[in-house]
Parts: structure tokens; C-alpha cells; sequence
């Protein structure tokens, strides 16, 4: 389980982040949902510990996060952080060389799943094959976190379509993973658990499911009565 | 595995809980003569796939009907659609009796005489097994509200 307790974040004179908690439990897909400017992509650095945090707690585990949990959890950013001169496959060689937790099967596997060509440069790619190119460095190692920063966001609707996919798939089965989006729409049936962002807060952390049978609600009635008070 | 068509088509509707709403099309698979008694159906993985849902809700949907008798499933063999008459005739009563409901209750707002009614419904459904007749069944299941 990551957990995140009371956590605060001072950006520019104001708090980003002003006493966040919640939970992403194993096995579950955690949708944090939020306004763009709510804060959703400091949450996942805050985790990842790209930007430091002074306020509150944040626990991988139960273990406060450090230096070993980078095997356990991978990170998927918004944009490829690989270097645009190298091919494809060559991507893959530098991640297995960093990574412990690595798995080159799996990593062929996605290659083929998303139809990648493996000579192609990295720096040639389409925003929506770039988009692709980076799940399948996040999602190929044996981590048991993933955290995805917006994988829909900008690309077409077919890349869209065969990346819901991966939440559909055995790729992230027994796996935790933490996705955020400004747009629910696309995931609506695939999460298990929505984590609504406001003023730097979780102003509504609840069970997808349980709230379609309890209240007759989707995700959408729920940030529109969260977004209307 | 291949278990025929009828698994692409699934539209969900967010207000209600997925996996029930996967429950109900494997009810309509059946009543329509697309999952026949006692068909081996697609495990839980497959079934996520195909339906494009996670697996949690994949894996809460069979246990539903586990529960409800509609599959059965025996030590390591895949699951099965139930064989149990008094369970498949009790599906096809249920799914009527809620389309008539939703009928009713919609046509309830126009005044007409229930013979004219009748007549209408017989034309209509005639009409519309004769032009076709593998539709009906789905769309039956798409009206509901």
C-alpha cells in the first residue's frame, strides 16, 4: 500500500499540497482525479521523491520511502525522459542495466502488445507512440507499483483505446496502480478507486463500485457535486 | 476461446455497477440464445479483455453468478452456464417481466385503450422479427433505461 499522511507542499508561496491523505492499495487501480493545476503530478513526484517534502508523511509499505523502493514502484511521467538519439531497443537496454526488477520478456511483450518497432528512434516518435513507448518502460519491470502522471492526455483516440487496454489486461493484475487524469471519462469503468483533488486535499476518497450501488452515483456526479460546493 | 459474438457490443452504463451490469449480459447472452446451457464461457481473464473491464470487476462478476447458480464451476475445470432448468427459465422470466416493466411504465403516458395497444405491440414485433430476427434480443437489452 502507498499511503500518504497529512502531507503539505509549499510552491510559490502557496500550498499545493495542503494535508493530503489517501491510500493506493495493491491490486487496484487509485484514479486521482483533479482540475489541471490541482496538484495530481506533484502528488506522484512527492512520492517518487522528485521533489522533496517536509510536511507530513509518505509510506511505501509501511516503510517510510527511501532509496529501495525505486525496484518496488515505477514511475511512468507525462512526457519520455530517454535519450532521443537512441532506438527503441536501445531504451530497453539502459533500463535493464539501471533496474534490478527489469523484465525483458515482459518489455517484448509490450513491445508487441502496442505494436512498437524496435529499430525506430526515440526521438522520431509520434506524441501518441512516445506515450505508449514510456508505459512499456513503466509497466515491464517487476514492480509492484506503477504510477502513471496523465497517459491519456494529448494523443489520439486509437493510442487511447489500446492503452485502456493495459488496465483491462494481466499487465497490471496483482499490481497497484496509481494513474491521475483531468479527464475521467476514458476510465471510468476501469478504476477501482477514485481519489478526487481539491485545494490540495482529497476531498473525496471512495470505491467506484460501491458508490454506483449505494448512491446511484458515477465518478462524474460525484466531482460535480465535489467541484459545485 | 472463441464463445461466438455478442461481447464487443457491451456499452456500460456509469450510475450502475459494472459488474452488475456484467451479470446482466451474460442474462441476455442466454435468454437470446447466444450462451447455451451448460457452455464452457470465457475465464475471468478473457472475460476482462474482451469486455474491456479490470480484472477485480472481471473476477466480481463470476463470483455473482456463482452465487446466483448461473455458471457452475467444478474443481479446475473452466466455468460453465448452468444446466438447471428452474435457473435458466427463471432468467428468461425476470429479463421479460423487466422489459415489459420498462414498456409499461413508458407507454403509460400516452392514453390508449389496452386492445390497441395489443394490436400494435403484435404488428410492431411481427415487423420487426421478419426484417431481424437476431436483433431482438439486443436490443431488448439496450432500451433499458
Amino acid at each position: 500500500m502507498i499511503e500518504l499522511k497529512g502531507v503539505r507542499k509549499r510552491y510559490r508561496g502557496r500550498y499545493v499540497l495542503n494535508g493530503l491523505s489517501f491510500t493506493a492499495e495493491k491490486g487496484n487501480i487509485t484514479c486521482l482525479i483533479g482540475m489541471n493545476g490541482a496538484g495530481k503530478s506533484t502528488v506522484m513526484k512527492a512520492i517518487m521523491g522528485l521533489v522533496p517534502v517536509k510536511e507530513g508523511q509518505i509510506l511505501v509499505d509501511g516503510k517510510p520511502r527511501g532509496r529501495w523502493m525505486y525496484e518496488k514502484i515505477s514511475f511512468v511521467p507525462d512526457h519520455l525522459t530517454m535519450p532521443l538519439s537512441m532506438k527503441m531497443s536501445e531504451g530497453l537496454t539502459f533500463m535493464a542495466d539501471f533496474y534490478a526488477s527489469w523484465n525483458a520478456e515482459r518489455a517484448a511483450e509490450l513491445m508487441r502488445f502496442f505494436r512498437l518497432e524496435p529499430g525506430e528512434k526515440i526521438g522520431n516518435l509520434s506524441k501518441g507512440t512516445a506515450a505508449k513507448y514510456n508505459l512499456v518502460l513503466g509497466l515491464a519491470p517487476n514492480s509492484d507499483y506503477v504510477l502513471m502522471d496523465e497517459p491519456f492526455s494529448g494523443i489520439d483516440l486509437f493510442s487511447r483505446e489500446m492503452i485502456a487496454d493495459v488496465f483491462s489486461s494481466e499487465l497490471i493484475e496483482e499490481r497497484g496502480v496509481l494513474l491521475t487524469t483531468h479527464e475521467i471519462g476514458e476510465v471510468e469503468h476501469l478504476i477501482d478507486k477514485a481519489v478526487i483533488l481539491q485545494n490540495g486535499k482529497a476531498e473525496m476518497e471512495f470505491d467506484c463500485e460501491t458508490m454506483r450501488s449505494e448512491e446511484g452515483k458515477s465518478i462524474v456526479d460525484v466531482m460535480r457535486e465535489v467541484y459545485s460546493r | 476461446m472463441r464463445t461466438g459474438g455478442g461481447w464487443e457490443e457491451v456499452e456500460f452504463n456509469s450510475r450502475e455497477p459494472v459488474y452488475l451490469q456484467v451479470v446482466r449480459h451474460f442474462k441476455e447472452m442466454i435468454v437470446a440464445g447466444k450462451l447455451e446451457a451448460g457452455q464452457v464461457i470465457p475465464s475471468r481473464r478473457e472475460l476482462g479483455t474482451l469486455l474491456k473491464i479490470n480484472p477485480n470487476t472481471a473476477q466480481r462478476s463470476y463470483k455473482e453468478m456463482e452465487e446466483r447458480k448461473l455458471i457452475v464451476t467444478e474443481g479446475n475445470s473452466p466455468s460453465r452456464i448452468t444446466q438447471d432448468d428452474a435457473v435458466l427459465r427463471a432468467i428468461r422470466a425476470e429479463l421479460l417481466g423487466e422489459a415489459v416493466d420498462a414498456f409499461v411504465s413508458a407507454v403509460r403516458k400516452v392514453d390508449v385503450p389496452v386492445e390497441e395497444l395489443l394490436d400494435l405491440v403484435k404488428s410492431k414485433y411481427i415487423e420487426a422479427l421478419s426484417s431481424s430476427p437476431a436483433d431482438i434480443a439486443a436490443e431488448g437489452g439496450a432500451e433499458r433505461p
